[in-house]
């Protein structure tokens, strides 16, 4: 429906940053995406800030498993005999 | 009429126990990958450290009902999250608790008017946030979109994969990683700023 205004072009390219980084836009969207992202540098910033965030993020809540806790879990194998 | 010899039975308990023995070692291989994912559904290495041995112990009872050839980290992470939610391990946030829900440029846009990085581009996110804050800041994110980021952020699970272990849609996978992101962002917004 035309409302008679236009939608904001960042508005709408914040509104696709999760769907894009997700690959789950469709090809004309990315295409449209990519061509305010190519002029925008606003909105080009902050896709860059999202990509390392999401590296940063899956890295930092990383705790590995203690190794008496895998040996509690092994311990809690079936006895063969 | 089928018949029996006296061997079949020794030989079917055999390979029952070889298949045992595979899938028990197979479960224990996937441990360090599902633990990752256990330690930031709770709040508490305790707590995962739990859940982890009662998940461990009720897949090994229950092995004869994995499926050889589907994804096993998935039908463990099915096992523990169920527990979890069995266990009524979860806070419950009350809905006038929820966390507000900003757009996604919300994080950047704090920390450049915060006036610490006039370019911020330029700059790596681990200067400006901890690790700390990570984890601080996922765990104040409520429960149902904290399950979905952590199985798919977190522990890299398919969209599919996650709306099966949680048993949702999948659908409702996406919105709540959509809106579960933004509240995470806002989380860290406001300790990174506040900090």
């Amino acid at each position: 429906m035309n409302l008679g205004f236009e939608v904001d072009p960042c508005v709408k390219c914040e509104e696709q940053l999760q769907p894009y980084l997700d690959r789950e836009l469709t090809d004309a969207e990315r295409a449209e995406a990519e061509e305010h992202l190519d002029q925008c540098s606003y909105c080009r910033k902050r896709y860059r800030f999202e990509e390392e965030l999401r590296r940063f993020v899956r890295q930092a809540a990383v705790e590995e498993m203690p190794p008496a806790l895998k040996q509690k879990l092994a311990d809690l194998r079936t006895p063969l005999f | 009429m089928s018949e029996t010899t006296p061997e079949a039975e020794p030989r079917k308990l055999a390979e029952e126990a070889r298949d045992r023995v595979r899938f028990e070692e197979e479960a224990l291989e996937l441990a360090d990958q599902v633990y990752r994912v256990a330690r930031r559904l709770v709040s508490t290495r305790e707590e995962a450290e739990d859940l982890m041995q009662e998940t461990y112990s009720r897949a090994f009872r229950a092995w004869r009902s994995f499926q050889p050839g589907t994804n096993l980290r998935a039908w463990l992470l099915r096992i523990l999250t169920n527990l979890n939610i069995d266990r009524g391990r979860r806070q419950q946030r009350s809905p006038d608790m929820q966390p507000l829900e900003e757009g996604d440029y919300f994080l950047y846009n704090k920390l450049e008017e915060a006036g610490r990085e006039p370019n911020l581009e330029q700059e790596r996110v681990d200067e400006r946030l901890s690790q700390d804050d990570v984890v601080s800041a996922l765990s104040a994110v409520p429960h149902d979109f904290r399950d979905v980021i952590v199985l798919v952020d977190i522990g890299d699970f398919s969209y599919a994969d996650a709306a099966q272990i949680l048993e949702i849609p999948i659908g409702t996978v996406m919105s709540r990683l959509h809106r579960g992101r933004r509240i995470l962002k806002s989380q860290l917004a406001e300790q990174a700023v506040s900090a």
